[in-house]
């Protein structure tokens, strides 16, 4: 009885410690089939998928821009999805979505030394070029944004979501 | 007691917590093991030396090694280990190790490290006097500590090592003085001594792109050529030529193409550059401009003035991708991979008349899992598909006489 009572005040402060920290939840492995269970699990509703890397330049300088996107659309699903290159890095992944304020989003990392395959499922023309962003609106209609995405444009296309809605 | 039981679970609950990151973030590896040995090679890069042997320099398990074969890549002697430790090699796509084995049978070889958290690179290189038994201290190409990729190295007739990289240390004074500075610059310098020290690095272009690869090749003796992509007017990132006056004088810039790819991004899909005994610079390139998208073959009889127009490559559905170009006596060879969902394969077109008609594609080699660049290499005679593969290791293949 005496053992079990520092079990459960441990675990009990570990809960409260993460509930407290909010801790972010974790990368998920992009593999093979990935591809349809988000755009399955996002149907009918708008949907901005972003491909990007830790060691794209672009996309340093996009990422908080998107972060702060995120934050202002709570309508919109962003998605992020570490397209980089094998090997990925999810310390240094997690780190830069982190800092650019998209912790809480739902966020992707290429689990699969077989990038040829996983890009394919998602666009068989797509060579690899990051950043890229697809809009997906409800209607299923995409938008395929090869580089760096204006804001005003992402601004403009959430707009006609809410209005659509 | 308490603080005892508090301790341990958390310790446990860390343990868990990372087997479990590891668990939702698996290694996904391109490499098919983790050791220095070849069979765990992600990029591998040939040269034939002036008696006939293949050399072969890879980069597997963070280490860069270098073997021979003289029977055409069936065996390779006992690998010479270049680096001492464990180094954080640069992985991107577009990146390899470089090597050059001159007509003394001197090696020199150049590959890029990722020298800080920040991805920058820095241009690491060594030489062999020894047949490739011991390689010296590895050495920067420049003591430059601004980020440097996607080298590029060649010989001269003379056995001068030429060396060309992307180089980002003016994005520096650019950005103190206000300035825009888009990309990355072309740099250059040679080695009269066979790649153990290199003359100061001099710029030859600023504003190109910055994460693609380079093609370099001879056009004459003392007159390298290199093929980049570049930023022109309005962040269009085509390609260009340029041919230096010597090995220290940069040449112009002159447009492969305006294929008009207007993009704030990295396609790491760089191109390829050979030039014929005939002085014909044979083209290949990526591009996905409003003018073209997909693959593309030209060629310049004029050292790059004019280029022919360009002539597709692949089948688009098939995601053509990696173009490699190469002059021999026997022809002009090209390969690219093409991926059909499943399997990526090698296919291969040859030009018997120095780049007017070439014959139709055809598969060479293919490949059920990751793989390195398709890459030609030459021995004077025959012209080989030399191609690390994940699945089937290393690859080198004779391009048959006959299409």
């Amino acid at each position: 009885m005496r053992r079990r009572f520092p079990a459960i005040l441990g675990l009990a402060i570990l809960i409260g410690s993460a509930a407290a920290l909010g801790a972010p939840p974790a990368l998920k492995p992009f593999e093979r089939g990935t591809w349809q269970s988000v755009l399955k699990g996002h149907a009918g509703r708008p949907m901005l998928v972003h491909f990007w890397g830790v060691t794209c330049g672009p996309c340093k300088v996009e990422l908080p821009l998107l972060g702060q996107f995120a934050k202002d659309h709570p309508e919109i699903d962003v998605v992020t999805i570490s397209a980089d290159l094998v090997p990925n890095l999810p310390a240094a992944t997690q780190s830069m979505l982190d800092k650019a304020g998209l912790s809480s989003t739902e966020n992707f990392i290429f689990s699969d030394g077989f990038v040829e395959r996983l890009r394919f499922e998602i666009d068989p023309a797509w060579q690899g070029d990051i950043p890229r962003t697809m809009l997906f609106s409800r209607d299923g209609t995409v938008t395929t944004i090869e580089g760096s995405a204006e804001i005003p444009d992402l601004e403009k296309w959430s707009a006609q979501q809410l209005s659509k809605h | 007691m308490i603080r005892t039981g508090v301790l341990a679970i958390l310790a446990l609950a860390c343990v868990q917590g990372e087997a479990h990151a590891q668990m939702r973030a698996p290694h996904a590896s391109e490499a098919a093991c983790e050791e220095p040995a070849l069979r765990c090679a992600t990029k591998a890069t040939p040269a034939f030396g002036p008696d006939g042997t293949l050399w072969l320099v890879w980069m597997a398990g963070g280490q860069v090694s270098v073997a021979s074969s003289l029977d055409e890549g069936r065996s390779f002697s006992t690998p010479t280990q270049v680096t001492t430790k464990r180094l954080n090699l640069d992985w991107g796509p577009d990146a390899r190790p470089k090597i050059a084995v001159d007509l003394k049978g001197g090696i020199a070889l150049a590959f890029s490290i990722f020298r800080d958290e920040a991805f920058n690179g820095q241009v690491l290189t060594t030489r062999s006097t020894d047949g490739g038994k011991s390689f010296a201290e590895l050495k920067p190409i420049t003591a430059s500590n601004e980020s440097q990729r996607f080298e590029a190295l060649a010989l001269d007739e003379d056995g001068t090592v030429f060396a060309a990289w992307l180089d980002k240390r003016n994005r520096v004074p650019a950005k103190e003085a206000g300035r825009k500075y888009e990309g990355a610059a072309l740099f250059f310098a040679s080695s009269r001594d066979g790649g153990a020290t290199y003359a100061e690095a001099q710029l030859a272009r600023d504003g190109t792109c910055e994460c693609c690869r380079l093609g370099l090749a001879f056009a004459a003796p003392g007159r390298p050529v290199v093929i980049f992509r570049n930023i022109f007017a309005g962040g269009v990132r085509d390609h260009a030529v340029m041919t230096f006056t010597d090995v220290a004088t940069s040449g112009e810039v002159r447009r492969v193409s305006t294929d008009d790819w207007q993009i704030n991004a990295c396609p790491h899909h760089g191109p390829s550059l050979t030039v014929a005994p005939s002085g014909t610079y044979h083209v290949a390139w990526y591009t996905n401009g409003k003018a073209r998208k997909g693959l593309f073959y030209a060629h310049s009889r004029d050292e790059g003035r004019t280029f022919s127009a360009p002539m597709p490559l692949g089948q688009p559905g098939r995601n053509p991708t990696r173009p490699f170009v190469l002059a021999s006596p026997a022809g002009t060879v090209m390969v690219w991979k093409e991926f059909d969902g499943e399997k990526t394969s090698v296919q291969m077109t040859i030009s018997r008349d120095d780049g007017e008609t070439w014959s139709p594609p055809r598969t060479i080699s293919s490949t059920s899992d990751t793989s390195d660049h398709p890459l030609l290499v030459a021995n004077g005679r025959q012209v080989y598909l030399s191609w690390m593969t994940k699945a089937d290791g290393y690859r080198l293949t004779a391009i048959e006489d006959q299409p």
